[in-house]
């Protein structure tokens, strides 16, 4: 019973998206009475919208995949020297880090704004993960630096007894270990920039280039008279739809990430 | 002792090896000398410096002073790749997400070993080790005598010129241990080369080493056979590390007397002392049976309680233990030291 609770607790929203948008403008603002039909009528608005509503989800895809790159190119060097280097020096740059994490990020934005325009960087898809790896990586480098630390070291002074460098150590010992770590941490950097609004509301302004939030946005606030329900509800689902698919691929490596140094194995 | 080591031999040669971490002297001045095909024991308890020289040999932690040779050649500062060094960890170190062939090709690849080698290197130490059944197994999937083998493969084909080992056994059960070290005994000697094992263990050392160093809090405590080690050990510590049941320390009035276990007699009470032999009367306080052999605990007023290798009826019952003269160690009270020969006179 308690499960169940919790099960409707959790997937209830979700629910009542999809149901609302299957369901005629007409019933949802209850113009309608009486039993109401379904209809795809919302989800045909928005495919077939001025651009079509797929290309916010692959500009978001693209940010979300660059910036996942980026983001972890930079964190995992970084996570691998703090995990080794002596502890009093990792404890206080990991605190530095930490400190980072914790920023506010909505008082970077006017100077980020500043930033983007000296260099150029508006409307540019790509230039939006240097932002985004930027907010990520504090985060990024304290979760892989922990489970870089739950390795056992023994392993890879085995690997520096093969003779194996240090690239080689990353690529054949520790990466490999690392992988439940490294997918969750990338899947959680993926859906900040997924869902990330600010930034990406002042740094796009070309339509062709927006990313799923501001394009929802522009959704919900296209008329001042009607509130468009379905279509938002529509673009919700779409918009969730790969995130949910990325996790169910994902599951297992994730699941075995989150819990890593929780027991000692 | 001058500073030119006097054999310049093929073997492992230490000098004046020392490790300090800040305040903490870790390892003081070791010098010592394996030559090729002996297996040398580091032999001690946790925390006396014996993986801290199997560290410093293999490269995984800086000297802070003194000279490592190995076939010759200063390896002090080379890097661990290039001092021809394998070592087998206490916790073997297989990688757990490669399968037992590739455990073992994979260090061989990145050195550029060509392929047609590695195919024949790796089924040769398959089937040395009897590994064949198990080649496609991950690590996990093997028992703990498994993956020592799959270790010990592991060093095998980087064709050291030099082998470490830092405890192998201490992760396997009691019974496999035994029965591990003959076979141990024999690949360590098959391949020619210096072999330094480290254990705490001295039946372990005792079995499987040609000699034992013995350390204590960093400092070399004495280096010979275990037979050298258990007869004439040089002072208290060693005398009392190895042996089991420990040995029996009295205080007389002016040292200490080590008396092994096994050298002691049980008489009847009050038997008259024969000439060159020694004697104390206590109590038949406790007995162990163990098969093969008895231990009695026998309680004497003013000396505690010797442990005596023999069986003596009842508990309870006063009883004689005595001992040839011969057989006593002396040691200096303070020190511990044992005293020479020449100075054995009452």
């Amino acid at each position: 019973m308690a499960r169940l609770a919790l099960l409707v607790w959790s997937l209830g929203p979700m629910l009542w998206q999809l149901y609302t948008s299957l369901r005629p403008t007409e019933a949802l603002t209850g113009e309608l009475h009486g039993a109401a039909s379904w209809t795809l009528s919302h989800y045909q608005q928005l495919l077939q919208g001025d651009p079509p509503f797929l290309l916010y989800l692959f500009n978001s895809a693209v940010v979300g995949a660059t910036s996942t790159a980026l983001t972890l190119a930079l964190a995992v060097p970084c996570a691998y020297g703090l995990s080794r280097i002596g502890r009093t020096a990792s404890r206080g740059l990991s605190l530095l880090v930490a400190a980072a994490a914790a920023f506010p990020a909505v008082l970077l934005f006017l100077a980020m704004l500043e930033v983007a325009r000296d260099w150029h960087l508006a409307n540019n898809l790509l230039a939006l993960s240097l932002p985004y790896a930027g907010l990520c990586l504090p985060l990024a480098i304290l979760l892989l630096q922990a489970s870089f630390r739950d390795l056992p070291l023994e392993l890879e002074e085995a690997a520096v007894m093969e003779g194996m460098g240090l690239w080689q150590r990353l690529r054949w010992v520790l990466l490999p270990l690392m992988a439940p770590a490294i997918a969750s941490a990338s899947l959680l950097i993926f859906i900040f920039c997924w869902n990330e609004y600010p930034i990406a509301l002042t740094w796009l302004s070309r339509s062709d280039l927006l990313t799923l939030a501001p394009a929802m946005a522009r959704i919900a606030g296209s008329s001042v008279y009607t509130i468009p329900y379905g279509a938002f509800a529509a673009a919700t689902v779409l918009g969730s739809t790969p995130l949910i698919l990325l996790m169910l691929v994902f599951q297992r490596q994730i699941i075995s990430g989150l819990t890593q140094g929780a027991i000692k194995g | 002792m001058t500073t030119t080591l006097t054999t310049k031999g093929a073997g492992l040669e230490l000098h004046r090896l020392s490790r300090r971490v800040q305040q903490q002297t870790l390892l003081d001045q070791l010098t010592l000398e394996v030559p090729p095909g002996e297996i040398l024991a580091l032999l001690g308890p946790s925390g006396c410096g014996k993986s801290t020289t199997l560290r410093l040999i293999a490269g995984l932690d800086p000297a802070s002073s003194g000279e490592i040779r190995l076939g010759g050649a200063v390896i002090t500062h080379l890097p661990p790749a290039q001092r021809q060094v394998a070592m087998v960890f206490q916790s073997y170190a297989l990688f757990p997400h490669l399968s037992v062939e590739r455990n073992l090709s994979l260090g061989m690849e990145l050195r550029g070993v060509p392929k047609s080698e590695i195919a024949r290197d790796l089924d040769q130490v398959l089937a040395l080790l009897q590994l064949e059944e198990l080649r496609t197994r991950r690590p996990a999937a093997l028992s703990g005598g498994q993956r020592q083998r799959v270790a010990l493969a592991r060093a095998l084909l980087r064709k050291p010129a030099l082998f470490l080992l830092d405890e192998p056994m201490s992760n396997l059960d009691a019974q496999l241990r035994e029965d591990l070290r003959g076979e141990l005994r024999t690949l360590l000697r098959s391949t020619g080369v210096p072999v330094v094992y480290v254990t705490h263990d001295q039946h372990e050392a005792m079995g499987l080493a040609d000699r034992i160093a013995v350390l204590r809090e960093g400092q070399l405590q004495q280096i010979g056979t275990a037979e050298e080690l258990y007869n004439t050990p040089t002072n208290r510590f060693v005398a009392s590390f190895l042996g089991n049941p420990t040995i029996n320390l009295i205080d007389t009035a002016e040292l200490q007397l080590g008396l092994r276990p096994e050298r002691l007699e049980l008489a009847p009470a009050e038997t008259p002392i024969a000439r060159g032999w020694s004697a104390l009367e206590g109590r038949l306080s406790h007995r162990e049976w163990l098969g093969d052999r008895v231990i009695s605990h026998v309680h004497c007023p003013s000396h505690g309680t010797l442990k005596v290798i023999g069986d003596a009826g009842p508990i309870a019952d006063a009883v004689q233990v005595r001992w040839r003269q011969d057989a006593e160690l002396r040691f200096e009270r303070e020190s511990g030291v044992l005293l020479p020969l020449t100075t054995r006179s009452q």
